[in-house]
């Protein structure tokens, strides 16, 4: 177990190792010089000359890469166009989107998995044929038009939500990067919209997840058993079907990652909540190639650690299955 | 005469087919086939209609969009009235013969007619691409005041139109018009065209691509399997949308880039060619084959690929309803598909702006991606069932 994660561990390594050359010769290949967009409109060919003198842009390639690389490690990584370094940038962000995932996720799981259960239990009912035509129509539409739906109806139609924004949010053990916001009235408000928004295809996907899983359960053998040592139909479900149908369903949370991070770039733009999907969008448009960089690092081993974990689980959960 | 059934294609039964496709099979007791038929014609006559009625004018102008849709009008017609009468013959013989087919196909095809899910998904999706192939007829083309002349029918879904602006939903502008004048359902209308133009092109390259590396990558292992395996653990170490965004907000780029990107990166088909062509090499024909000397690119074409064909038929389904969302969300982001081209993610972008004061203008595409998207998406989920009953 322990030889496996390490080898998974090299791994994860080597990919991230890969990507960030990937990410760095996108940068690099990429039209537009970061200096004169720095520089402004009109500015004199020696600050142009200055500021890539600074940022090092003049350099070979495999010495500004070791300059990203070796400043992301120490944290001395200058982004381009925010006058702070890389990480304190990213830190500022993280903690919205932190807040947005957890709350999208167990939106998606308080919703999904109830509905995915009694789909199951009450096979080729309405309900059922509703939830599954729900959950279809579901992952076929696009979050940030959800997110603008919502914006519409709860903020312009109805103006019970407020549009877009974070709302107040509090700085947890006094440190400025670490706000919340869902623990003030305002900020939760504000968290709704988002929150669901990002939380609907998960919800989508859960929900058919649920069901597909309880059903496979319920063909078991031992639920027969249940059943025919005259359980009554609560007890074998409870106790016998919904832990068995529900393990899947929780440890795949974290392949959902990926979605979620991709929801989150398009939610968080539409409803300009200020986490690192937007971020994201905004280093893009403002070419800060020091930004991109460790987003893209960060994301990835992010990603990659958290399909590691599920696999763990899965061994720590279901017993037969073992890595060596 | 006498009440003798006949079991062969008449004289009379071709003239009826000439006359109007379906109505030989009508004569002929194909009562649902004719209905099929008819269901077709109604469709082209009525496309066929709103183009004469709107654009009599501007008929054969000249534009490439006109003489587009106008060929295609005239192939599908003339599809339909001949294979009506291949269709009523081979019905007639059948009926004759008692030949029953229970191959896979023929019974994957019943298993598809029994599905109502499918047939609507399916139903969606030649919709949708009647509307993108047609869309010049469809089209509002209502002229501009004092523009004279003749206008191409693209180019009021591109032009603007400041007299107009932002006008509600009426029956001038049946779903309103956006922040430049522009009618909505014009664009729409056009959008569908570089949609599901984006999304077949870029899912078919995911296809060559990926089902070529998954192919490769599973059936000779070693080297190249790793290689390609590690390939695509890099693409696959961020999530597609932001991976796609680098891309194009780094370099930016017209449809075409757009296509190639997708299709370049979208490399998930490959892990699932990957596995089905592990399982089927291992298999006791695929040894057999190998022991009397078949060549192994036969032995790809002939017992690898049809057997990953049905999921292959599956993921390419549902990966064309993905493409059209990324498509989508990278155009609302600003880095798909360039103005003033219609497309539905640039036009919730706009839409977001005016929020407060022109509704329609978010409503609509939306609900034109959704609707796109679910059709892909039933028909996929329909094809995974009837395909493979296993997986059920």
């Amino acid at each position: 177990m322990i030889g496996y994660t390490l080898r998974r561990l090299i791994q994860v390594v080597f990919t991230v190792f890969a990507l960030t050359v990937l990410v760095f010769l996108m940068l690099k290949l990429m039209p537009g010089d970061p200096a004169v967009v720095m520089a402004g409109i009109g500015a004199e060919l020696e600050v142009i000359e200055g500021i890539r003198e600074e940022l090092g842009l003049n350099r070979p390639w495999p010495v500004q890469y070791w300059r990203f690389i070796s400043g992301l490690f120490n944290g001395r990584l200058q982004a381009m166009t925010y006058h702070r370094s890389v990480w304190s940038v990213i830190f500022s962000r993280l903690p919205a989107t932190i807040e947005l995932g957890i709350f999208g996720i167990l939106i998606a799981l308080v919703v999904s998995i109830p509905a995915g259960l009694l789909s199951a239990i009450y096979r080729n009912s309405v309900l059922d044929y509703t939830v599954t035509t729900v959950a279809l129509m579901g992952i076929s539409i696009p979050v940030f038009w959800f997110a603008l739906m919502l914006m519409l109806l709860f903020g312009v139609v109805l103006g019970i939500l407020p549009v877009s924004g974070r709302g107040t949010s509090i700085a947890l053990f006094g440190i400025q990067n670490l706000r919340v916001s869902f623990v003030t009235w305002d900020g939760f408000r504000h968290l709704i919209i988002p929150a669901v928004a990002l939380a609907s295809v998960q919800m989508a996907m859960n929900a058919r997840l649920t069901r597909a899983s309880m059903l496979e359960v319920l063909r078991q053998d031992y639920v027969t058993t249940a059943r025919a040592k005259g359980l009554k139909e609560r007890v074998v479900l409870v106790k016998h079907a919904f832990r068995n149908a529900l393990a899947p369903v929780v440890t795949n949370v974290g392949l959902q990652i990926g979605t979620l991070i991709a929801g989150a770039v398009l939610t968080e733009t539409t409803t300009a909540w200020p986490g690192i999907g937007r971020l994201m969008v905004e280093a893009i448009s403002r070419r800060d190639q020091a930004v991109v960089f460790g987003l893209a690092l960060f994301l990835a081993v992010f990603f990659q650690l958290s399909y590691l974990i599920v696999d763990l689980t899965y061994a720590y959960i279901d017993p037969r299955i073992t890595y060596d | 005469m006498t009440k003798k059934r006949r079991l062969y294609l008449e004289p009379r039964d071709i003239l009826l087919s000439l006359l109007l496709p379906g109505l030989g099979h009508l004569v002929r007791g194909f009562w649902e086939k004719s209905l099929v038929f008819f269901g077709a014609l109604a469709l082209f006559g009525t496309t066929m209609g709103m183009a004469v009625a709107k654009h009599r004018l501007t008929w054969f102008a000249g534009t490439d969009d006109y003489w587009f849709s106008s060929l295609m009008l005239f192939l599908f017609l003339l599809i339909v009235w001949v294979f009506a009468q291949f269709d009523l013959n081979r019905n007639i013989k059948s009926q004759s013969a008692k030949q029953y087919s229970f191959g896979y196909w023929a019974l994957t095809a019943r298993r598809f007619g029994r599905d109502a899910k499918g047939i609507m998904g399916l139903l969606i999706i030649l919709l949708t691409v009647h509307v993108a192939i047609f869309a010049p007829f469809f089209s509002s083309g209502h002229n501009f005041e004092g523009v004279s002349g003749y206008v191409k029918p693209i180019q009021h879904a591109i032009k603007m139109n400041l007299r107009d602006f932002q006008a509600a939903p009426s029956g001038n502008h049946p779903l309103g018009t956006d922040n430049f004048g522009r009618d909505v359902l014009d664009r729409i209308i056009y959008g569908s065209r570089v949609a599901l133009g984006i999304g077949v092109v870029a899912t078919l390259l995911n296809m060559l691509l990926g089902g070529f590396l998954g192919l490769i990558g599973g059936y000779f292992r070693g080297t190249s399997d790793a290689v390609i395996m590690r390939i695509l653990e890099v693409i696959n170490s961020i999530p597609f949308l932001v991976l796609v965004l680098l891309v194009r907000g780094l370099w930016s780029g017209g449809v075409l880039s757009l296509m190639l990107t997708l299709g370049i990166f979208g490399l998930q088909p490959a892990r699932i060619i990957r596995s089905e062509v592990l399982s089927v090499r291992e298999s006791d024909y695929v040894s057999a084959a190998k022991a009397i000397g078949v060549p192994t690119w036969r032995i790809i074409l002939k017992y690898v690929l049809p057997n990953a064909i049905a999921s292959l038929m599956v993921v390419t389904t549902m990966s064309i309803g993905v493409n059209i969302i990324v498509v989508a969300g990278l155009s609302f982001l600003g880095y798909g598909v360039p103005p003033p081209t219609p497309s539905w993610g640039a036009m919730l972008q706009e839409a977001q702006e005016y929020m407060r004061t022109a509704w329609w203008m978010a409503v609509y595409p939306g609900l034109a991606i959704v609707i796109t998207v679910f059709g892909f998406n039933i028909l996929g989920d329909s094809l995974r069932d009837v395909l493979d009953p296993r997986l059920k």
